[in-house]
């Protein structure tokens, strides 16, 4: 396949190569940043006020002098702890352990809040909601006692389960300890050969310490304040936010951090270049237009891989392939698709020259590795940002144009950037939590790495092949 | 200022407990409605309950199966029709020998295909272990210390207790080797695959912190994996020393279920171990990251006929012991998971929900388990009394041994070793056919 030749004036313009820098260990700062706005709570607590008078009275008169045994409540959260104990539970404080309702199951029912139950849609369940908030607030691991509660492997990401050793760590410093992993990726184009005559193409793309980009938000939620603390949160975290030019400009956010997204038509007029910017429509194009990265964002629908393949002859070398918030395109869910697009470049021998940053169907931690694991070299988060940030969805969420989200109306820049470093924090954490069990030491050689991967398919085949019914 | 409850209070607490656990799983009250998951479903808890107080299954409650939609909730077993099914009879054999290379070292043969898996001092009290301890002992079965040290309320029953050696060295002794009937390397474990154990700072209590000679209210951390092992030849060279140190003790190593689960199960059946013991990725655990339970390792079903096979391809088969235990909830997820090719099950959670879990996922916070399970708390522990612990524990193995029976009697067998590895025993359900 013909390659277009990198222009020259590229290489000596002022966008950053690769650069030497001295060794900082990167670290992200978390605080505790509680909810802006108050949540549904997940556990109902319905106590039949009769029958709790009933049992204080029978208790009173049964244990009269031991007041301890009279005073003792069956929560040791705090639930029946108020003023009044149960006649004005807290369900603030429920965590379901459901003792109270196994004492006294004529006075006390706990349930499932169907508030909370509708919070999230069909993709972004309330669960990961519940998880993405925790983490947003602690910037912590979440870490539960006993063991895994759900269905057994799954749609999605869940198809897949991730490989460890039983020996082999990256160090031996452990995890908790001095043990480094690196996540740093790559965003940008890398020769795939060195040219000592001054006329190979250099290699011009960004580092970033972590595969965790921002992707835009869906229109409604495209407020100033929105994209301010996108672009601060971005510059702090040393990644990137994709954002809608006019939005840049309208909230002045324009910084090293924000890649603008445009039309090839609107390049001229943007002065200075940023770092990077993504193109829309005709990223070839753009090319000649500017001395920035040149991104373009490709959505996973009918054509994408002539358009991919066409894009990379002409000379586009960073792609931002694009699948709907529930991981959707082409008809195929994203992990299929990321992997046909990896094995697509393997095939043809590019696949060391392009980036691939995808978003989509990006909503938990584990979708990080995992999605990496398929051939993506990073993510850009989309709704997982807004559930950090307690943008209440409408209804379901299903593409940026038209997801309806619902942001807190006390959202402030401060609390909003803390919040997403929390939350990047976190999913960094369960990625080196991922990549430590694998005994890797760094995020790129976790790129397309099926081995690292089983997938439910194939490892059902092999334990149930010849059982009656399972072919 | 938590304290030690009066015995009034522990009686009216127990009292209430005890009804509330006989009531729902009688059907006398409705079930809870927040209570169960796909894998543990309501009627599999109320059922687990009611076996543990009667020793036998409920009729009327789903007992055998969750609804996770796959693994052991997906496969049945095709019995014989019913004119040719043997006699209920105890001369159906459960029992199983975990010593099958080592003539120098103990002859041990447990009377159930199942034993107890590590749960240390402080992710539970030692209350409950001592109640799995006892339930143990009369059953003709195991329990193990799990990595947390050797409590004394053990040592009246070291012959059915099992010393776990795991990454972190917590508690473990010279003397605590010596006096087992089996030492168990723990590499790693299902739930929290590659990550080490996890006790948060807030059950480091001073008792606890004591035992593991460490500093109490501090996360204690077991780093992973064992900083002296590096390849197979260290891990022989593990074995090696524990081998030294109790001559007569069997050897068992505990190991997750990664991809290549099976090579791992040669290794060490050449670094000689007797039992080789796999934990699926759906175990339960004390404290986890929510990420690794989920996402790492494969689930037990997976794991046990990749590593059947490839013992039986290797000739060494019948030389080891192939333990399964990671989500293995049932009665007949123990018999599906025998007829996959596994010899025998370690159970954990089911021992805990014998004894009033919930499954609520609380273990790791604050004081610990309120129903006094997961807990090293001065008042909560006082919930589980090791007699009645133990009489739950017991009734559910009697329960399980029936089932197993039942089982074995329908497909014409008449030994539990007689289903290990009968995958033409087994229909898959496919999902089709739900409900």
């Amino acid at each position: 396949m013909a390659m277009a030749e990198p222009r020259n004036e590229q290489l000596e313009g002022d966008v950053p190569t690769v650069q030497a820098v001295g060794y900082r260990r990167y670290h992200i700062d978390t605080a505790p940043t509680p909810d802006l706005a108050d949540l549904p709570h997940r556990f109902l607590v319905e106590v039949d006020r009769v029958e709790l008078l009933k049992l204080l009275v029978k208790e009173t008169w049964e244990y009269w002098g031991d007041w301890d045994v009279v005073a003792a409540r069956p929560c040791v959260y705090g639930v029946f702890s108020g003023p009044i104990g149960g006649f004005a539970p807290r369900p603030e404080h429920c965590v379901g352990c459901l003792r109270c309702t196994i004492q006294h199951p004529e006075a006390v029912t706990i349930r499932h809040n169907p508030e909370w139950k509708a919070w999230g849609d069909t993709y972004l369940s309330p669960k990961l909601v519940e998880t993405i908030l925790s983490e947003a607030t602690l910037g912590a691991v979440p870490v539960k006692g006993q063991g895994y509660r759900g269905r057994f492997g799954g749609p999605g990401w869940d198809r897949i389960w991730t490989d460890m050793s039983e020996i082999v760590r990256p160090t031996r410093d452990g995890i908790h300890g001095r043990e480094f992993i690196s996540t740093v990726v790559d965003i940008g184009s890398r020769p795939m050969h060195l040219a000592t005559n001054g006329d190979g193409e250099r290699p011009r793309c960004l580092q970033l310490p972590l595969p965790i980009l921002f992707d835009s938000p869906p229109e409604s939620a495209q407020t100033v304040v929105m994209a301010r603390l996108l672009a601060h949160a971005a510059e702090e975290l040393e990644t990137l936010a994709f954002l809608p030019l006019p939005l840049v400009r309208e909230a002045g956010a324009a910084s090293p951090a924000v890649v603008p997204q445009l039309r090839a038509s609107e390049l001229a007029a943007l002065q200075p270049a940023p770092r990077m910017v993504e193109i829309l429509d005709d990223a070839p194009a753009a090319l000649a237009l500017t001395d920035a990265i040149v991104c373009e964002r490709l959505p996973f629908e009918p054509g994408w891989r002539e358009a991919l393949l066409a894009s990379i002859a002409a000379g586009v070398r960073v792609f931002h392939l694009v699948a709907d918030y529930h991981g959707r395109g082409d008809g195929r869910f994203v992990r299929d698709l990321v992997m046909e697009a990896h094995a697509l470049l393997v095939e043809k021998g590019l696949r060391d020259m392009v980036t691939l940053i995808g978003s989509g169907g990006i909503a938990a931690a584990e979708h990080v590795p995992k999605a990496i694991i398929c051939g993506f070299d990073a993510v850009a988060l989309d709704t997982p940002l807004l559930a950090a940030l307690q943008a209440q969805p409408k209804g379901s969420v299903t593409d940026a144009a038209t997801a309806r989200f619902r942001l807190p109306e006390s959202l402030n820049v401060e609390w909003g950037v803390q919040r997403l470093k929390n939350l990047a924090a976190a999913w960094r954490d369960q990625l080196l939590e991922i990549m430590g069990a694998m005994g890797l030491r760094e995020v790129r050689r976790l790129r397309g790495e099926l081995g690292r991967a089983m997938f439910q398919r194939d490892l059902e085949r092999e334990a149930f092949g010849g059982i009656d019914g399972y072919d | 200022m938590i304290s030690v409850p009066s015995p009034r209070l522990v009686e009216k607490v127990t009292h209430y407990l005890h009804q509330g656990f006989h009531d729902h799983s009688h059907s006398l009250l409705e079930p809870p409605p927040a209570l169960g998951d796909p894998r543990w479903t309501d009627e599999l808890i109320m059922a687990t309950w009611f076996q543990a107080e009667h020793g036998r299954p409920p009729d009327g409650i789903e007992h055998r199966v969750g609804r996770s939609g796959g693994g052991f909730d997906r496969l049945d077993f095709k019995f014989l029709p019913e004119g040719d099914w043997l006699a209920h009879s105890e001369d159906i054999g459960t029992a199983i020998p975990l010593n099958r290379r080592d003539p120098a070292r103990r002859r041990l043969e447990i009377a159930l295909p199942i034993y107890g898996g590590g749960m240390s001092y402080g992710s539970v009290s030692e209350e409950v272990m001592v109640s799995r301890a006892i339930a143990a002992q009369e059953w003709g079965t195991l329990t193990c210390t799990g990595e947390g040290g050797y409590p004394d309320g053990l040592k009246p029953y070291a012959d059915s207790v099992i010393t776990q050696i795991a990454t972190g060295l917590f508690g473990v002794r010279e003397e605590t080797i010596q006096r087992a009937p089996m030492i168990e390397f723990k590499y790693a474990q299902g739930a929290k695959p590659g990550l080490g154990g996890h006790l948060l700072g807030d059950k480091s209590t001073t008792t606890v912190a004591d035992i593991r000679e460490s500093v109490p209210w501090v996360s204690l951390f077991s780093p992973f994996p064992f900083h002296s092992v590096y390849s197979v030849e260290d891990h022989r060279k593990h074995i090696d020393w524990a081998m030294i140190m109790n001559p007569e003790a069997l050897i068992s190593v505990k190991v997750s279920t990664p991809i290549d689960v099976d090579m791992v199960a040669v290794g060490s059946y050449y670094a000689g171990a007797h039992v080789f013991h796999m934990d699926g990725s759906y175990g339960g655990t004390g404290a986890a990251p929510e990420i690794a339970k989920k996402n790492i390792a494969m689930p037990i079903e997976l794991a046990i006929p990749k590593v059947h096979r490839h013992l039986e391809q290797e000739g060494i088969r019948d030389e080891i012991t192939l333990i399964a235990s990671g989500g293995v909830r049932t009665a007949w997820d123990v018999a599906k998971a025998i007829a996959l090719g596994a010899d025998g099950c370690v159970l954990g959670t089911s021992e805990l929900v014998a004894m009033g879990c919930t499954r609520c996922s609380n273990c790791e916070r604050g004081r610990g388990c309120p129903f006094g399970l997961t807990t090293t708390d001065p008042e909560l522990k006082e919930w589980v009394h090791p007699d009645w612990g133990a009489m739950r524990v017991g009734n559910l193995y009697a329960s399980f041994q029936w089932q197993l029976r039942d089982i074995l009697r329908k497909l014409g067998l008449g030994a539990i070793a007689e289903l290990r590895g009968r995958r033409d025993l087994l229909r898959y359900i496919p999902e089709e056919f739900d409900a």
